[in-house]
């Protein structure tokens, strides 16, 4: 199958790589994430996510430009490929198809 | 942006080292990034925080570097050997076992004896002082050799304390038999009386109380395994116990402290302890000032080690004054021996507090464990050699795919340490579970392995390696070298003609019959002492101790009545239980002499025959006549014994008549010169009872019941006299045992050493044997082809290994035994046969093979 599972801040980081299209490297994706879910995140955390997802083929990388900001150094730029974007798909569908299914009983807390 | 903020430099040459080098700038950019911010956002300091916490935070797998390039090959080769070598070993389960467990049983020999020499060099090193802290001795000149002594002149530990200002504590000790009684618990004891000063400069600490109870003289110190038995584990601080010096000399001491237990090697020990004042109360004639008395030590310690050779140069008054004294007995002056070096030096020390290992164990069992190893690692080396028959291809593929003879000989090495590696973990299990609670019985010490040793683990590291390497070397020498194309050809000559494995099995015989020499001559010897007379009859004798003249009076009285007691004698000594000594002083010298005070009737209540002259009565006057044992005649080069006169103590005494010589001591000992003594009813504190034969149980109960209905208080100490020795003939026993387990190891090591190499040797020459078949040969003609060259190695062995048995096995069992059995040859030639029988079966096993097997399977090859 191939299909290979997608964890949870796996999910966060892919989809902030999108969100960020054309500026996704990791200190940006750290503060976007961190801005926009509101939690603290530790930037090898986001790292480690980046690399593994570059593994099973969900990102593609090149190296960037130097900047002074960053002593010199290149920063490295993520992109989402076609796996990637079918995984979140995927994952997206499974949440939303799981949701729908749930029936409106369960919410019914009048009852109680 | 602040440009004088820098990176912090340790996390970053941290980063730096752990981080792959490809992933470096891009890593690093963004904690830079992150760094640089921070500083402009809250300052330099939380920034260096955070800048740490990031880099220890991504020292993670996926910014690693990964272990690559040159260690790499190493590695999967060495797996590769790792994994031939158990393949190999898994293929030849047999030769594969004879080595591990020929080379586990050495080395498992080897880890008792070095744990052994550990304990006896490490004895009594745990006292803190024990540089500063000397045992008072002095020489004197007994029968033309002078003795130290380790006892001391009971004024002398004093004024040594006042005279010297370097010594800065004394001790003196003194050791009493007494009752101990606490509740129901009644036992005899010893005592130890001592000055307060002897907790401070001996480290035993205490478990519970205080040291300074010592200087009370109501308090008493007990040792932990004396708490155990009369308290149990709970804490006895302030129980009361009664100690009898006498029957009318009693005193109750309150516990004071507890020690704790003591290390396991130690030789300076006590059971409890009193202060030194209480001698007064346990002994009416007791003097400080009594330089005819002596206490057991005097211990003094000195500010500095170096002081002591000032003390000892100012020692000469002292022993004046001793001289002027006891006249005498003579010392020719005081020495000084450190705690450090007492238990080394306790032989030569005559009545010392400390005692030492006995030489046999510390010199025999390192030769023994080494021979052992040799063995091992001989035998090692012929089976190695063996089976590389067997991996000839092996080799030959893999020189042929590239291996050096380098990597060659490494492998042999590598896997030669794997397997010693696994003979190791066999032998330290065997020690612990099979080796040393036995040899810690044989030797009376207490062995333990602590694993948190860092020596024992250096020793372990040490003799892997050196077993490993040694016994690896040569075979792996010898098998690289082939070249590869002869391999495949088939026509490597091998194990033709090899000087050194013949060398080998040549020194592995000689090991051999060294071992089973030694167990034949242990068994003989044992044999014989178990057979030796003690030169008394000791059938059918009981005794029993008495404290004092009234139960003697009571006892006997209660024994009288039985039928079954045909004679009854009292006595203040007895054989196997007390012996005391005495300096018998002629016109013009001295002699340290054993005396036994005893009624008349000792001698045939005990069955000690007389060479010559009388037996002196009991009357009153008669107590100046003596018995003297022949030995002693013949000691002092008396031509006439009897009517001779000598002094003990400044009184006249006069030989009246001659005992045969006989063992007051078991066997390891050897017979001494004895006066016997009539002693004062007084002083009796033994009963003997000669009982009709067959009636000994009998009389023993009844024995018990009445010392049990007379003395309830006080402990039974009495039984049978042959069971005195018990001990001692389970001692024989179990040498005769380890002996031949030994013995049964080397000669298993040196037939399958044999067995190795003959079967190499006749794999080799299948072609010619089914030659020789072919064109007639018989049984006898191939025998005697096989069995030609090793005739003449199993004579060299034989001839050099004879004489080297004798020498080293007579000279073990001189020296453990006095009366060492006469015809120690005679083990040699039995051992000669046994160890010829065994080879001869070895050899014979591969001849009949080979006569059996078909010469055209031999010769169809190619």
């Amino acid at each position: 199958m191939g299909r290979s599972h997608l964890g949870e801040f796996e999910e966060l980081v892919l989809l902030t790589v999108g969100v960020l299209y054309d500026d996704a490297y990791a200190v940006a994706i750290t503060k976007e994430i961190a801005n926009q879910s509101g939690r603290s995140v530790a930037v090898s955390a986001v790292h480690k996510s980046l690399y593994r997802l570059e593994e099973k083929g969900m990102l593609k990388s090149r190296l960037g430009e130097a900047e002074s900001k960053r002593g010199g150094k290149r920063k490295r730029l993520f992109n989402i490929t076609p796996f990637g974007k079918k995984a979140i798909d995927e994952s997206m569908d499974l949440r939303v198809h799981l949701r729908n299914q749930i029936s409106d009983l369960a919410f019914n807390w009048q009852a109680d | 942006m602040s440009q004088k903020i820098h990176i912090p430099k340790i996390p970053h040459a941290f980063f730096k080292w752990y981080c792959k080098k490809d992933r470096y700038e891009e890593l690093h950019g963004d904690l830079e990034e992150f760094f640089y911010e921070r500083v402009a956002e809250s300052g330099p300091v939380k920034a260096r925080l955070l800048y740490w916490r990031d880099v220890m935070r991504c020292c993670q797998p996926y910014a690693w570097k990964k272990p690559q390039g040159r260690l790499n090959s190493n590695i999967v080769m060495l797996k590769n050997y790792f994994k031939t070598s158990l393949r190999s070993m898994v293929r030849n389960p047999l030769s594969s076992f004879i080595n591990v467990f020929g080379l586990a049983v050495a080395i498992g020999v080897c880890i008792v004896v070095y744990s052994m020499v550990q304990f006896s060099y490490s004895t009594d090193q745990f006292h803190e002082h024990k540089n500063e802290v000397f045992l008072t001795t002095f020489e004197a000149d007994r029968d033309g050799t002078s003795t130290r002594y380790g006892f001391t002149p009971t004024p002398l530990g004093e004024l040594l304390a006042q005279d010297f200002a370097q010594i800065t504590k004394m001790a003196r000790i003194k050791d009493e038999a007494v009752v101990v009684k606490q509740g129901e618990n009644v036992f005899h004891e010893t005592i130890r009386f001592t000055d307060s000063d002897f907790l401070d400069m001996l480290s035993f600490p205490l478990k519970w109380g205080d040291k300074s109870s010592l200087n009370d003289p109501n308090s008493i110190i007990l040792s932990s395994d004396m708490a155990i038995k009369y308290f149990g584990e709970t804490e006895p601080l302030g129980e009361e116990v009664l100690v009898k010096f006498s029957e009318e000399r009693k005193k109750v001491f309150k516990v004071a402290g507890v020690a704790e237990a003591f290390p396991g090697a130690h030789a300076i020990s006590f059971d409890f302890l009193i202060n030194f004042e209480n001698l007064r109360q346990a002994d009416p004639d007791f003097s400080a000032t009594n330089w005819a008395a002596f206490v057991q030590a005097t211990l003094i310690q000195v500010d500095q080690a170096s002081a002591i050779a000032s003390i000892a140069a100012g020692m000469e008054k002292y022993r004046v004054l001793q001289n002027e004294v006891d006249n005498e007995w003579k010392i020719t002056g005081f020495g000084f021996e450190p705690i450090a070096s007492l238990h080394e030096n306790s032989s030569t020390i005559s009545g010392d507090i400390s005692s030492d290992q006995a030489d046999e164990i510390l010199i025999g069992l390192p030769i023994m464990g080494i021979f052992m190893l040799a063995l091992a690692c001989f035998n090692y080396m012929n089976m190695a050699i063996g089976s590389a028959t067997k991996r000839l291809k092996e080799i030959g593929v893999r020189k042929v795919i590239g291996a050096s003879r380098n990597k060659v000989i490494f492998q042999f090495l590598a896997e030669n340490v794997f397997v010693t590696f696994f003979a190791l973990i066999l032998g330290l299990f065997l020690t612990s579970t099979l080796f040393l609670p036995w040899f810690s019985e044989i030797a009376g010490a207490q062995l333990s392995l602590s694993l948190l040793n860092t020596d024992l683990w250096s020793f372990l590291i040490g003799i892997l390696l050196l077993t490993g390497l040694v016994s690896g070397f040569y075979p792996a020498l010898y098998i690289s070298g082939f070249q590869v194309v002869k391999i495949f050809k088939g026509t490597v000559k091998f194990g033709k003609k090899n000087p050194i494995m013949k060398t080998f099995l040549g020194v592995q015989m000689i090991l051999a019959f060294v071992f089973i020499t030694m167990a034949v001559m242990f068994k003989q010897n044992s044999d014989f002492q178990a057979k030796r007379p003690w030169g008394y009859n000791q059938n059918g004798v009981l005794y029993v101790g008495v404290p004092d003249e009234s139960a003697y009076d009571q006892l006997l009285a209660a024994m009288e009545q039985n039928p079954n007691v045909e004679s009854v004698s009292g006595s203040g000594d007895h054989l196997g239980k007390s012996i005391s000594s005495a300096v018998v002083s002629f016109a013009d010298r001295s002699y340290d002499v054993q005396r036994m005070l005893i009624h008349a009737n000792y001698f045939e209540t005990l069955g000690i025959p007389m060479a010559s002259g009388a037996i002196f009565n009991d009357q009153p006057g008669a107590t100046k006549q003596v018995v003297v044992n022949e030995l002693f005649v013949k000691n002092t080069l008396l031509d006439e014994p009897i009517g001779h006169l000598f002094k003990i103590d400044s009184t006249q005494y006069q030989i009246i008549g001659v005992a045969k010589d006989f063992h007051a001591f078991n066997f390891y000992y050897p017979m001494k010169p004895m006066v016997f003594q009539a002693a004062a009813k007084a002083d009796y504190r033994f009963i003997s009872m000669r009982v009709t034969s067959g009636s000994e149980l009998a009389v023993y109960e009844d024995l018990k019941e009445n010392w049990a209905n007379l003395f309830p208080e006080s402990p039974f100490q009495g039984g049978e006299q042959i069971d005195l020795w018990a001990k001692f003939y389970a001692d024989l026993a179990q040498m005769k045992r380890f002996t031949r387990t030994v013995a049964f190891i080397a000669i298993m090591l040196a037939a399958l050493g044999l067995y190795g190499l003959v079967t190499l040797n006749v794999s080799g020459r299948i072609k010619e044997f089914s030659i020789r078949k072919i064109l007639g040969a018989g049984l006898l003609n191939i025998s005697r082809s096989i069995g030609r060259q090793y005739l003449l190695l199993m004579v060299v062995a034989l001839l050099l290994g004879a004489p080297l048995a004798y020498i080293m096995n007579i000279g073990l069992v001189k020296m453990m035994f006095a009366y060492p059995l006469p015809h120690g040859h005679w083990s040699v030639a039995l051992a000669f046969v046994l160890l010829v029988f065994v080879m001869l079966m070895v050899i014979a096993t591969q001849i009949k093979k080979v006569s059996r097997s078909n010469p055209a399977k031999g010769l169809r090859a190619e």
